[in-house]
């Protein structure tokens, strides 16, 4: 008996301190940590990027991202009755390749909605095939203005595509942010203007050199470069002759980085700056340690200035992505995010289940779309582009792009 | 029938009773805990019972502390208005407009200075800074840019901006506040006015 106490007593307080450790993780778990879906529909969102070659990091960053959102919709169980999958492709930055994955993304009929791409070039490619299968399209990267606002929006803006819709902001106000920041901010007068001849770098440069010269700076020199090339010593020679006292580039950093090393080991001592395209560590990987003072602008505002970027980071880095979100990991969350708004829209207005035509209902849903996003308030203007249009100049200071202003267009 | 089978007792015989099994040996330990059973036990459970609450008290749940309150860049924006009506001293020598300072959110935000980055013109507002503006409670501001060198003034800005210093109980940021097409038009035509016989 006296035993059989013992042993009484001590299961008593195992199953005591077991009752207690159970209380203790009620706030842990809400109970089930599955992401299997909440049955019924899927809804698959496409992903279009640069998966391989020399702008994967900031392809693979959307593509995490863009995978986030699905997830956490799932988890959130945010549409009754819906899961979400992503179905990422590879466009190698290659407008070939963006027009046969939008095909591809097309043909798939639980294809609700697309993000991406990466780079203009490749978004001019596809929109037509978006469109004609009122296949809504968010990009989280694209700051070509004619996309939205038609070829001759420095006239006459006029939309192209319904379909079409970014998270960016455009070159028509970067370009003209970073010349003045160039002309008032650092007192710089002469500039040599080098661009890609692609549709982001030469739009790019554009809308820089006419804001440049409306400001009173001179351009003293123009160049345009194959982005295939590696060796830019030719440029990098005029440009050290033209007297110079900073270079814009519109391109991406693949050719970036070596231009700036190159025109640096040629004897000019000036900054290179550029948009977005340049704004990634790898940039100045390729620039070596004389990029220290090269400029970018890139948009939005710094994630870290962001409360509302602080889950979103935390929730990339315990999903476990080998990735970086890169410059647009926040943007892209925000792109698949309104189309998980938009088909949620759609859903909920159609008895809890998708319409036949929901493609179609998608895309009118996406105009009204409005929600606090990881990159702050998330809408679209009547022409499919971001309302949240701050930008950011950032500056290489001991081997790392830092912030050093920002702005807002609220024109 | 052949075999052996179990011995039985036979008459005035009888089994022999096992002798009673030796009680274990118990050790000094055990000896104790039997002499102070009830409190060994009593100190068992009141440890059990002082574990317990102390895990439960840290574990409590709590409430989650107030969120910091947003950058003031993030809640506050400037939106032009309209050319303000200026004194013909004022018009022939610069622009005098008006915008709307609207926070959006949080606590309020104090605008400590508003300036320009054009060498050729100076910048003063009414009210004066510093000044606050709560959330819900726009504020209309009168601005005058006022040339002090017809050379160094944007002749044609595409996107001219103002620069603000915004500081609330979170941070004390400069931020860009570029007004738009139809600032940059207003703006312009003012400056070809006041500078008219500078211009070539």
């Amino acid at each position: 008996m006296r035993q059989r106490s013992l042993i009484a007593i001590t299961a008593a307080l195992a199953a005591g301190a077991l009752t207690l450790t159970a209380c203790g993780s009620r706030d842990e778990d809400g109970g089930g940590s599955s992401d299997s879906g909440n049955g019924g529909t899927t809804v698959v969102i496409g992903v279009d990027a640069p998966l391989t070659g020399d702008l994967s990091a900031l392809g693979l960053g959307i593509k995490n991202s863009v995978d986030l959102a699905a997830k956490t919709a799932n988890k959130e169980k945010f549409v009754e009755g819906v899961t979400f999958k992503i179905e990422a492709l590879d466009d190698q930055a290659q407008p070939s390749s963006g027009q046969q994955n939008a095909s591809t993304l097309v043909a798939d009929k639980d294809v609700l909605g697309v993000v991406g791409p990466l780079n203009s070039s490749v978004a001019e490619s596809m929109q037509r095939v978006f469109n004609d299968a009122k296949l809504v399209q968010v990009s989280p990267a694209n700051t070509g203005p004619s996309l939205s606002q038609g070829q001759d929006w420095q006239t006459s803006k006029k939309r192209p595509y319904e379909s079409y819709f970014r998270t960016s902001t455009t070159d028509a106000i970067q370009g003209p942010f970073a010349a003045q920041y160039l002309y008032n901010d650092s007192k710089k007068r002469k500039v040599f203007v080098i661009d890609d001849k692609k549709t982001y770098g030469a739009g790019l440069a554009g809308t820089f050199t006419a804001e440049f010269k409306k400001l009173g700076g001179k351009v003293v020199g123009t160049e345009h470069i194959n982005p295939d090339a590696k060796d830019f010593s030719a440029v990098a020679t005029k440009v050290k002759s033209s007297g110079a006292d900073v270079v814009y580039y519109g391109g991406e950093y693949p050719q970036a980085g070596p231009l700036s090393k190159q025109i640096k080991a040629a004897g000019s001592k000036v900054p290179l700056v550029g948009g977005d395209g340049i704004y990634d560590p790898t940039f100045i990987s390729l620039a070596g340690k004389g990029s220290d003072g090269d400029l970018a602008t890139s948009v939005g505002v710094p994630l870290d200035q962001l409360d509302s970027a602080k889950k979103f980071t935390a929730d990339y880095k315990a999903a476990g992505y080998k990735e970086d979100f890169a410059a647009y990991g926040g943007y892209s969350y925000d792109a698949a995010w309104s189309i998980i708004e938009a088909v949620k829209k759609v859903v909920d207005a159609n008895d809890g289940k998708l319409p036949d035509d929901a493609r179609a209902k998608v895309v009118e849903a996406m105009s009204g779309v409005s929600f606090d996003g990881v990159t702050g308030k998330v809408s679209y203007d009547e022409f499919g582009d971001t309302t949240n249009k701050q930008l950011t100049v950032y500056a290489v200071k001991n081997g790392a792009w830092e912030p050093v202003k920002s702005g807002t267009y609220t024109g | 029938m052949s075999g052996v089978g179990p011995v039985e007792p036979g008459e005035g015989t009888h089994v022999q009773d096992a002798p009673p099994a030796p009680l274990p040996q118990r050790g000094p330990l055990a000896g104790h805990f039997e002499r102070h059973r009830r409190v060994v036990l009593g100190a068992l459970i009141t440890s059990a019972v002082l574990a317990g609450s102390g895990y439960l008290y840290v574990t409590r749940p709590r409430p989650e502390p107030p969120p910091a309150p947003p950058y003031p860049n993030q809640v506050t924006d400037i939106a032009y208005l309209r050319p303000g009506t200026t004194s013909s001293n004022t018009a022939s020598r610069g622009f005098t407009f008006e915008v709307e300072v609207i926070t959006e959110s949080g606590p309020p935000v104090t605008v400590t200075r508003i300036s320009q980055p054009y060498a050729g013109l100076s910048v003063t507002s009414s009210p004066r800074t510093p000044f606050r503006t709560k959330a819900g409670s726009p504020r209309k501001i009168t601005v005058t840019l006022r040339v002090t060198e017809c050379g160094n003034v944007p002749r044609n800005a595409g996107l001219p901006f103002l620069d603000v210093t915004l500081r609330n109980t979170r941070a004390i940021q400069v931020h860009s506040f570029i007004l738009g097409p139809q600032y940059a038009q207003d703006l312009s035509r003012a400056l070809q006015v006041a500078c008219s016989n500078k211009f070539g």
